[in-house]
């Protein structure tokens, strides 16, 4: 007797494209995943409206992959939609699971985004006022469109999610093995990390690491750098040791720091600052004036300490 | 998972903390919180009746955790940790709120004052709730010491310990014992022969049986921690063959010296290039050989003495090297009494005569008429050769501070008061055996007042010189004090070590190595087989660097943990 | 009724918390506004506390350690003095005021010290007014 095929179901949020690319990145193996599944909803690769999905009963889908973040009132929607009509829903990708690069733009507000985009850049004609509106009166009819938010949300802040898939995107490998995970039935507890390790990347990494102690910041276009090194170690900003691994150590073995994407380990709450404790440590210096010197060195830290996750921080958004 | 039942006791501590608190108030809140069995008010929570209040409550109410909200945890923390033990409760469940020196005693108004006396016992509720118990580890203590140096600070230490019957292994780099005293005449202030004071030291070591004496012989590794080290020492024979030896000993003192200034590196001076200017150590040789004289075996008939010769200017080294002043009069002296003629000159920057019978006996040298110049310390005086015609050899020119005038003086010899300076294998000796220099290369110590002999490694003391300059019986007393200290230990037989200190969670560890070199007392060890890192708990002193600055949260603060600062912050401000 | 700040202070159990106990033996008079918790050095606090401080409810958190030099475990103080400038950094683009968050260094003798810095931090805190990032945050709360 032919098993029931799984009904699953992809979606983007404030999204790149990059995870659902990373989806079909595992190359033939999609095929075997479509020989199991029925993709009842995709927007990058299937045809499918979301009444198609309103019309599905509560728990009808076995799994939606939810990637990119929550910016508007259309992505709380399918969130919210998803979440009642799959029995998982697995948060995918940095976006959906800590608020991804989209986050960054909590350190501005909506109307610094508005005028930036719509009013005030070279590409506008001059004397434009037109920002859009989620609710607009065209000749006695009304126009409604999603609502863009003040805030950038990570797909926890709208629904309960059952498993977080990190990285931007997660590693090929790492998506067909959640993707059997599912098919086998054998996923860990409810709300764990998977597609993941439980240690750092500096685990994975091959580069050797001695005495950590820096006394200048580079980047790396600045230096020549020894690729057998630890790149922290030549003062080439590296986060690998505040990261999960299972990206398979990609940056680093490209001679770049590792960014952050796999999101922090398990029993920190806070990436970024965990990182800057660490990092700020390790400075080389006892003189107040010298370690400001030194970590003038890093151009817009909150930046590349918050990424992937400025929403899943402490304090989440700017308050100004 | 067990049932969590907090006690929670409030101190009126008599009027102290009652007078200005509303301790009904804050009884009242702490006992409507979850997980709150019981919570009583008492006069005096530290009594032996207080103290037995908690003990019984332990018992009878088979209570969990315990707060006391009270005084500092400075004052009565053993107190209550005392009182949870003999209720048969792990000591480490007990939790204390500072309701008195951070509230009833700085706070006049009682409002405020008992909103913040809540807000810190809840914050104590909420934390010991993720107390957990903890126990001291015991090692033992190998009662076998290293001392690293046979000056005089090495012998003494060698002896005070080997007196009290403890096997000692002195290792000395060099064929003979003595160290720098040995190329001493006379000492200062008191004119005592260095020699007897040495001779009387190497019969004794040479004599007693607990001394294992190693000349010729260097530190190679040293590994482990207090109580528990591994020592191996190199020793040349005079056929130049080597042999390694292993040594277990339980403690280490350093006693390495110090090393000379290297006068030739003022140029201005001379030191090198005129044939009658020499160093103090040179001058000792010519008091030791009962000579003093010329290069050209002349009594000299003015003899001038600079101090301060590569100290006290930032151009060398900024420190004071302590002895060379006294040193210097014991020149004076010397010469005056070879030669009650001779013209002696003591040019100086200041008089350092600090210690005991100093300023006596600078007193007596002014008193036999040495004339005193003194100069400013960034304007060196300057020595040049006089003219055939001059009934000397050399003229020195000094801008003299007092008497405000330039004056030039005589001088057929010149001793340089040469300053101490770290040795030059310091380095090499620090990362041997753990232990830090400052910024001139001296060993630090683990407190500059409360604990001289001491260093953050536990087990490693230093005494001497080589921890700054020093004259004698400040490095006695220094080797004196560091043999106390481990006799002190090995007489209690088994180190014990506090319960409190950072672990490591393997499972976690991902061998980034941030870790490693924050540690001022090298208690995390990164093993390259497993690639993670280790703490030592013997060596570890808690105080939480590795456990902030873990970018992973790998490691785990006993005592401090994520858990117990989270539930107090979120406490605060409930 | 004027605002009254809640300020979070981390003090290192060597010097700054036995000097704030030396203000209580010496009864030097502070605002209440200020509660302590203590760690045994300086070295101990992340970053990442004085966020959650923050996000808790705290109007301006206080962090206290040994002057430099003196650190009872010898170096702790020079990790609190390496992470301050860029925790600074993060909460001003966070848009946190600059005098909510401050680093000093107090001896177990500066009592008085400790109760100047408390009193005038208290103030600066209190001109600047609530923080809000707490109510801030619940408001922001999507209704699932």
């Amino acid at each position: 007797m032919a098993a029931k095929k799984l009904q699953i179901a992809l979606y983007w949020g404030a999204a790149c494209g990059g995870c659902d690319v990373a989806v079909l990145d595992t190359n033939e193996f999609i095929l075997d995943v479509a020989a199991v599944a029925d993709v009842r909803f995709w927007p990058i690769a299937v045809d499918g409206k979301y009444a198609d999905v309103e019309a599905m009963a509560d728990g009808e889908l076995d799994l939606a992959l939810f990637d990119g973040a929550v910016r508007n009132s259309e992505n709380e929607h399918v969130a919210k939609l998803l979440r009642a009509k799959s029995k998982v829903l697995v948060a995918f990708g940095s976006c959906a699971h800590m608020g991804g690069i989209p986050g960054l733009a909590n350190l501005v507000t909506k109307d610094e985004i508005l005028a930036t985009a719509y009013l005030a850049n070279a590409s506008i004609e001059p004397g434009s006022q037109t920002i859009p509106h989620a609710r607009s009166n065209v000749d006695g009819m009304t126009l409604e469109i999603p609502t863009f938010y003040r805030r950038v949300y990570r797909l926890s802040d709208v629904v309960d999610v059952d498993y977080f898939v990190p990285g931007c995107p997660p590693a090929p490998d790492q998506v067909k093995a959640v993707l059997l995970a599912v098919v086998k039935g054998e996923l860990p507890q409810r709300g764990s990390v998977v597609g993941a390790s439980e240690r750092a990347v500096c685990d994975d990494c091959k580069r050797t690491k001695s005495e950590k102690k820096v006394r200048s910041f580079h980047r790396p276009f600045e230096v020549i750098q020894d690729s057998s090194k630890c790149l922290l170690e030549q003062g080439i900003l590296c986060m690998g040791s505040a990261t999960r691994s299972g990206c398979g150590v990609r940056c680093p073995n490209s001679n770049q720091g590792c960014r952050g994407c796999y999101g922090p380990l398990a029993g920190v709450s806070d990436q970024g600052a965990k990182f800057l404790s660490a990092l700020a440590s390790i400075v080389d210096s006892k003189d107040p004036k010298e370690i400001e010197q030194i970590l003038d060195g890093l151009p817009d830290f909150t930046s590349f300490a918050y990424r992937f996750g400025l929403p899943a921080s402490t304090l989440q958004r700017s308050y100004r | 998972m067990e049932e969590i039942k907090i006690g929670v006791f409030i101190c009126n501590c008599g009027t102290n903390i009652a007078h200005h608190v509303d301790l009904d108030a804050v009884l009242e809140a702490a006992a409507a919180m979850p997980g709150v069995a019981v919570a009583r008010s008492y006069r005096y929570m530290c009594s032996n009746p207080g103290q037995e209040m908690i003990a019984r409550d332990i018992r009878e109410q088979q209570l969990n955790r315990v707060v006391v909200a009270a005084c500092s945890p400075r004052m009565h923390e053993k107190t209550f940790r005392g009182a949870c033990r003999n209720g048969g409760l792990n000591p480490y469940l007990c939790e204390m709120a500072n309701i008195r020196e951070q509230c009833s005693w700085v706070h006049s108004d009682r409002l405020a004052a008992t909103e913040k006396a809540k807000a810190l016992t809840s914050a104590a509720i909420r934390r010991v709730w993720h107390h957990e118990p903890l126990e001291s580890l015991t090692a033992e203590m190998c009662p076998a010491t290293l001392v690293i140096g046979g000056g005089i600070a090495g012998l003494t230490a060698a002896l005070e310990l080997a007196d009290a019957a403890h096997q000692v292994y002195l290792v000395e780099r060099t064929a003979a014992l003595g160290g720098n005293l040995a190329r001493v005449d006379l000492t200062a202030p008191h004119l005592d022969s260095a020699r007897d004071l040495l001779t009387e030291r190497f019969t004794r070591v040479g004599e007693n049986p607990w001394i294992t004496l190693m000349l010729n012989s260097e530190l190679q590794s040293l590994a482990g921690y207090v109580g528990n080290f591994a020592a191996v020492v190199r020793t040349k024979s005079d056929d130049d063959t080597v042999q390694e030896r292993k040594i277990d000993v339980g403690n280490v003192v350093v006693a390495t010296g110090y090393k000379e200034f290297n006068a030739d590196r003022i140029t201005h001076y001379g030191h090198g290039k005129l044939p009658n200017v020499v160093t103090s150590f040179e001058f000792e040789q010519m008091l030791r050989k009962g000579r003093i004289e010329t290069r050209d075996g002349r009594l000299p008939q003015y003899v001038a003495i600079i101090h301060c010769v590569g100290s006290r200017n930032k151009e060398f080294h900024g420190y004071c090297s302590r002895v060379c002043c006294m040193t210097a009069l014991k020149y004076a002296h010397e010469l005056k009494s070879a030669n009650p003629a001779c013209y002696v000159s003591d040019i100086y920057v200041d008089m350092h005569a600090f210690g005991k019978g100093h300023e006596d006996f600078y007193k007596h040298t002014s008193e036999v008429k040495t004339l005193f110049l003194m100069f400013d310390k960034n304007e060196r005086p300057v020595i040049r050769m006089a003219d055939p015609s001059d009934d000397c050899e050399m003229l020195i020119e000094v801008n003299e501070t007092l008497s405000r005038e330039r004056i030039e003086i005589p001088a057929d010899l010149v001793i340089l008061m040469v300053g101490m300076e770290a040795r030059a294998d310091s380095g090499e000796v620090a990362r041997l055996v753990n232990i830090s220099q400052d910024k001139d290369g001296w060993f630090m110590e683990s407190h500059p007042k409360l604990d001289p002999v001491a260093t953050t490694t536990d087990g490693i003391y230093i005494a001497g010189t080589c921890a700054a300059p020093k004259d004698i019986p400040d490095t006695v007393a220094q080797a004196r004090a560091a043999a106390a200290r481990i006799l002190g230990k090995i007489a209690k037989g088994k180190i014990e070590i506090d319960g409190v200190f950072a672990e490591v969670r393997d499972d976690r560890c991902s061998g980034c190595r941030m870790c490693n070199e924050l540690c001022p007392y090298s208690a995390i060890e990164f093993h390259l087989d497993t690639k993670r890192s280790q703490v030592i708990p013997a060596a570890c002193k808690a105080c939480g660097a590795c456990v902030a600055a873990c970018p992973s949260g790998a490691i785990k603060g006993r005592h401090f943990t994520m858990e117990q600062l989270h539930a107090q912050i979120d406490g605060v401000l409930a | 009724m004027s605002f009254e700040p809640k300020i979070v202070g981390f003090l290192c159990n060597w010097c700054s918390y036995t000097g704030a106990d030396l203000a209580g033996t010496s009864r030097i008079q502070y605002p209440p506004n200020i509660r302590v918790i203590r760690v045994m050095c300086s070295a101990r606090i992340e970053p990442e506390f004085v966020l959650r401080a923050l996000a808790a409810g705290a109007d301006g958190v206080l962090i206290c350690g040994c002057h430099p030099g003196d650190c009872h475990y010898s170096e702790g103080n020079y990790k609190a003095m390496r992470r301050y400038p860029l925790l600074k950094t993060l909460l001003k683009d966070y848009g946190v005021d600059d005098d909510r968050v401050r680093l000093e260094w107090v001896s177990a003798s500066e009592g008085q010290r400790f109760a100047d810095i408390v009193i005038d931090m208290t103030e600066r805190v209190r001109a600047l007014g609530p923080l809000r990032i707490k109510t801030d945050l619940q408001a922001d709360a999507v209704e699932r």
